[in-house]
């Protein structure tokens, strides 16, 4: 039988697998085994690849972050995070539904995580909300889109796989994400003060100076963890991995010593916890890697040269096309799967028509983390109804309104690279 | 015979979550100390680079197999939530079978690698006398294991087909709770 209907039969063979949810993992696995197959490349390459492909000292930011993450939740940090982004917003209308926003995006720059960002503040601020007046599905629907923001503020373990498979600089993507992600913030917090403006949700405080130091002063842990990543990296004094270790470090001691809230019987469900997530993502990049060698040898270069060539220069056009192809597979994957599967595809495609690498990663990366809230699998609107108990098909609704902020967002990131790399070091 | 099958009702209830326990911690201990020792008594252990990645190997096949005994890897199933009880009772099978082919696989050939550290006495970078294969072990050990959690769960999930219950097809939130 001819080689390319062979491949083009398992293309299809193992996008019906996926269809009919057989697991990530097996379908990329299979799809690897059976071009080599097609191919007669050998398949040692995939014992070897899954054992050597990880070997990589940078890639153990990834293991260490989503510690982080499970540790500053379970030390109590995040909880005064968000007491101070709500004294800082209070005096405007929408203020705790902004402040839950804020205080994701503080809790991204200690954390890697969307998830972990959405069901920590998530379970913190959904009852104030509520309390305070909010409709329950627009809370939920808050917390949910402040996660997006969890893996593009840095640190980020997307980033990290990204970079990784790629081949780019961790902390360059780390530095790279810090003002989009600002960005996110400022456009969902604009949409939540509309929304809270249009339907009289929330209450108005004064602006109270005095309890807002009273609250920085409390929340000194999380600013200096906060301190330790960005600045860290940002100067270069650490390695993602470095400013990794020294976070995991500090936030035990932090919660065992001084909130104590972690206590020594709680380790190993934390440990567990984040082990269980390293061994979901990490086999992913492993197998991902095996695929990108396949790819390559399939002549995947220059099957993207010709297709750029359809576009002749048109950057905008290309770019477009790449945005609009994310978000389709954010609408049906989660984040990790949409990296590992089109970032080999559309990165040189992208940076073939002129588009800088780092930019790129991030208006990859951005459109990756609206597809947390897009349905039908928007992964922080199922973590949101689980920690809220509010069904997942009535937070849609108010998801959307949400996603129409990011979008714009999204657009402006694409349109202005400054946004990316108007820090980077020269 | 009551203690060997105790002690298989143990590893069958802590094998992974043992392994992940000793290699994650391990693993972030050394980097952690490793960093502090670099920056404040500028020096460093010489397998402080090594061995960690090394353990990573571990949690990441232990943390793998983990995810399938807790079916948490990461899947399309909104489609496989609407099948018909039968389809989905095939599709649980098949994923059985998918993990059990790819496992063979994987383990023939990373036994492969094993054996060929183990006769080459390889050992690991910045040590004397610690074996590369100690390492290497991790992940036909590991799948070895996730398959043996795969046939674990169609076991489970024939049960529920006789008794008519529902199986286990949820969305995956792992690290959300």
């Amino acid at each position: 039988m001819d080689q390319s209907l062979l491949i083009a039969l398992v293309t299809v063979g193992v996008l019906f697998l996926f269809l009919i949810g057989v697991p990530i993992f097996l379908v990329i696995g299979f799809w690897v085994v059976g071009v080599s197959i097609a191919i007669d490349f050998t398949l040692a390459n995939v014992g070897v690849t899954l054992f050597q492909g990880l070997n990589f000292f940078g890639l153990l930011s990834l293991p260490l972050f989503i510690l982080t993450g499970d540790l500053i939740a379970s030390a109590g940090i995040a909880q005064r995070l968000a007491k101070f982004a709500h004294a800082c917003l209070s005096w405007m209308r929408g203020g705790l539904g902004m402040a839950t926003i804020g205080s994701c995006g503080l809790f991204a720059a200690i954390s890697g995580s969307n998830s972990a960002t959405t069901a920590t503040i998530g379970s913190i601020m959904h009852p104030l909300l509520i309390k305070d007046g909010y409709d329950s599905r627009f809370a939920a629907a808050t917390a949910a889109a402040g996660g997006t923001v969890g893996i593009i503020i840095p640190p980020s373990i997307i980033f990290i796989v990204y970079g990784f498979l790629m081949n780019l600089s961790i902390s360059d993507l780390f530095i790279a994400g810090i003002l989009p992600g600002m960005l996110m913030v400022i456009a969902m917090q604009g949409v939540c003060w509309w929304m809270c403006r249009k339907n009289g949700w929330g209450t108005v405080t004064p602006f109270d100076m005095k309890c807002m130091l009273r609250t920085a002063r409390d929340a000194y842990l999380g600013f200096f963890a906060i301190f330790i990543v960005i600045f860290g990296i940002y100067s270069g004094i650490f390695s993602p991995t470095e400013a990794a270790a020294i976070t995991v470090g500090f936030c035990l001691l932090a919660g065992l010593l001084i909130t104590r809230e972690i206590h020594w019987r709680n380790l190993p469900n934390i440990l567990l916890r984040s082990g269980q997530l390293t061994g979901m993502l990490a086999p992913m990049i492993a197998i991902s890697i095996v695929m990108q060698q396949v790819l390559g040898l399939l002549g995947a270069n220059e099957a993207v040269a010709n297709f750029i060539s359809w576009f002749g220069d048109s950057r905008i056009l290309v770019l477009m096309l790449c945005m609009a192809i994310v978000l389709a597979a954010g609408c049906i994957l989660e984040s990790l799967p949409v990296t590992v599967i089109l970032a080999p595809i559309l990165a040189p495609i992208a940076v073939a028509s002129g588009v800088d690498p780092v930019h790129f990663s991030v208006i990859f990366l951005v459109g990756a983390a609206i597809g947390f809230v897009t349905p039908p699998f928007g992964l922080n609107l199922f973590v949101a109804s689980g920690v809220t108990g509010i069904p997942y098909s009535r937070l849609v609704r108010f998801a959307m309104l949400y996603m129409l902020g990011l979008l714009a967002a999204w657009i402006l990131i694409a349109l202005v690279p400054w946004l990316s790399l108007g820090l980077l070091p020269k | 015979m009551s203690y060997l099958l105790g002690a298989l009702k143990w590893l069958d209830r802590n094998a992974e979550r043992t392994l992940i326990l000793i290699a994650y911690s391990s693993m972030a201990m050394i980097i952690v100390y490793a960093v502090f020792e670099r920056y404040v008594f500028s020096t460093q252990i010489p397998w402080s680079t090594s061995i960690p990645i090394y353990l990573f190997l571990w949690v990441t096949w232990m943390g793998c197999s983990y995810n399938v005994k807790k079916r948490t890897h990461l899947s399309f199933n909104e489609l496989r939530q609407r099948m018909p009880y039968k389809v989905q009772f095939a599709c649980m099978w098949l994923d059985a079978l998918l993990w059990v082919g790819f496992g063979c696989l994987v383990t023939y050939y990373t036994v492969a690698q094993t054996q060929l550290a183990y006769n080459n006495f390889a050992i690991v970078q910045g040590t004397d006398n610690v074996m590369l294969w100690w390492f290497y072990l991790a992940t036909p050990v590991a799948w070895s294991l996730l398959m043996i959690r795969a046939l674990q769960n169609l076991w489970s999930d024939i049960q529920r087909y006789r008794k008519g219950q529902p199986f286990l097809v949820d969305t995956q939130t792992v690290g959300a709770d």
